[in-house]
């Protein structure tokens, strides 16, 4: 039979209980600054790919191919063992010495960097599909460039982006798991620590499971129920001229 | 009004989209353009306000050159309402919103004065009782309308039509072109291009057949139905008049 002797008290006892809550919070925060850096960059590197200037096309495109085809794992590895050394002598051991979380710090910029290269995606192909057709129609009625995106193409394409950018701040929240790699006591690396002291491994990645299923459950939710609210009767793609 | 001289365009290929046009359309006239598709009609249309930009020639609007660098294109485009085949009215607004907005952005009208007169317009193409629904819930005439009224919310001098019944089933055809036909006996000036003859024989005073980017017949709307002398126009006439 089963030779396993289950204690789910290690998940709230002393001193493990408040590890996960810890742990829990830190996912929270890591995936929420992280999401914040993705979007701002990834709209900024978006806006880059679509400006008639050809170094500012190139850049942006080389921004997302680079850090969208190196896997995280790598990405992170790299933020973490090799660019500090890439830094003046001096500034290294500064880093090393009064940074007191630099792990954490690498992994809310790994996974930002990372996730801009998609989140720029999403939104692109969100810009690409809106029918040359609206924007002559606007600019027909004297709408500026400015007004015709800000009231015509932006709120167009969100719409059609919407679902891409709920995928994506989903894996960037699973993702946040990685961090624990480079040493962040987020919900997984939580788990993987309070194993080690009691060997309750099954009890612990359970733990951190439900955690991570319960919050996306409530961010699908949240983020259809926005998308029903913005959803319009006959909003259909076309792609003629 | 408007007048073409001597445009040409071509895009990437080098190929002539529009071949060396020329045309006059004076104040409260209707000018109707056909021709085969491909043949360059849409293509001009967006020339005469500047959606396009085209490599030779010259158009102006009210005196104004549209190529000119200091024209300032956006009021020039104000002053020009356009209609287009599918429509385009911004999927995510309300009709009302759709006729408001330009008013309220480039005309600075408050939204008070901006929405009583796109009611009057409601009113004006048949359809006051749509103000609040969004447009993927009218039927291809009603939101054809609703293009019109948009197009007129900015008090335009002038109209261009790019096939506007050409995407609507028959029955619908028939309150777009009343609508079209009020507009043009009230003396607004017109550049349409559409395939209905009846329309044109009804209030064009010219019309104009364009085939590969050139205009192969044009001629004064009587005229032109009595004696096109063109191979050409003549065998596009008699396969869409049957
Ligand atoms: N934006 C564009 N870029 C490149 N080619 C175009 C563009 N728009 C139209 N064309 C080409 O120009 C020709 C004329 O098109 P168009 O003006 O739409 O003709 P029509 O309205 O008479 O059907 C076609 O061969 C079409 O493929
Ligand atoms: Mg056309």
């Amino acid at each position: 039979m089963l030779h396993y002797d289950f204690e789910w008290s290690v998940l709230w006892r002393y001193p493990y209980g408040g590890m996960f809550i810890q742990g829990i919070w830190t996912t929270v925060h890591l995936s929420l600054f992280s999401w914040m850096i993705a979007i701002l960059l990834g709209l900024t590197v978006c806006l880059c790919r679509m400006t008639p200037l050809r170094a500012a096309r190139f850049l942006g495109g080389a921004y997302v191919e680079l850090f969208r085809n190196i896997p995280l794992l790598v990405q992170l590895f790299f933020w973490y063992f090799a660019a500090p050394s890439l830094l003046p002598r001096e500034l290294e051991l500064w880093l090393y010495g009064n940074v007191k979380d630099l792990g954490y710090l690498v992994a809310v910029i790994a996974l930002g960097t990372y996730t801009a290269a998609r989140v720029s995606e999403a939104i692109r192909s969100g810009l690409l599909a809106v029918p040359r057709g609206q924007y002559r129609a606007a600019h027909s009625t004297g709408l500026s460039g400015g007004q015709t995106y800000r009231h015509v193409v932006l709120p167009y394409a969100l719409r059609i982006s919407w679902p891409l950018l709920t995928t994506e701040f989903l894996t960037c929240f699973k993702n946040s798991a990685l961090a624990m790699t480079i040493g962040v006591l987020e919900t997984t690396g939580t788990a993987a620590y309070v194993d080690s002291f009691t060997f309750h491994g099954l009890e612990t990645t359970t733990a951190a499971s439900c955690v991570y299923l319960a919050t996306s459950g409530a961010v699908i939710l949240t983020m259809s129920r926005i998308e029903k609210r913005m959803r319009i009767p006959g909003l259909i793609r076309r792609g003629y001229n | 009004m408007i007048q073409i001289r001597q445009v040409s365009l071509w895009y990437r290929d080098g190929r002539k989209v529009v071949d060396n046009v020329s045309a006059e359309i004076r104040r409260g006239q209707t000018v109707v353009i056909c021709g085969p598709s491909g043949s360059g009609k849409s293509s001009l249309l967006r020339c005469i306000n500047g959606l396009e930009r085209f490599q030779e020639g010259e158009i102006l609007v009210d005196g104004i050159s549209v190529s000119s660098p200091s024209t300032d294109l956006h009021a020039l485009r104000a002053e020009i309402g356009m209609v287009f085949q599918h429509f385009e009215l911004y999927p995510h607004m309300t009709v009302l919103d759709n006729i408001t907005l330009a008013p309220r952005k480039v005309r600075k009208k408050t939204r008070q004065e901006a929405e009583t007169k796109a009611m009057e317009l409601l009113n004006r193409v048949g359809i006051p009782d749509k103000a609040a629904v969004y447009p993927g819930e009218l039927s291809g005439g009603q939101q054809q309308r609703v293009a019109i009224a948009r197009s007129l919310a900015m008090e335009p001098k002038a109209m261009l039509f790019d096939e506007p019944t050409s995407a609507l089933d028959p029955e619908m055809i028939k309150e777009v072109l009343d609508v079209m036909v009020d507009l043009a006996r009230s003396g607004m000036t017109m550049v349409v291009v559409s395939h209905e003859m009846g329309f044109a024989r009804e209030v064009a005073d010219e019309v104009i057949f364009m085939d590969a980017g050139r205009f192969i017949e044009k001629k004064a709307t009587a005229s032109f139905f009595a004696s096109a002398e063109n191979p050409r126009t003549r065998e596009f006439l008699s396969r869409i008049l049957t």
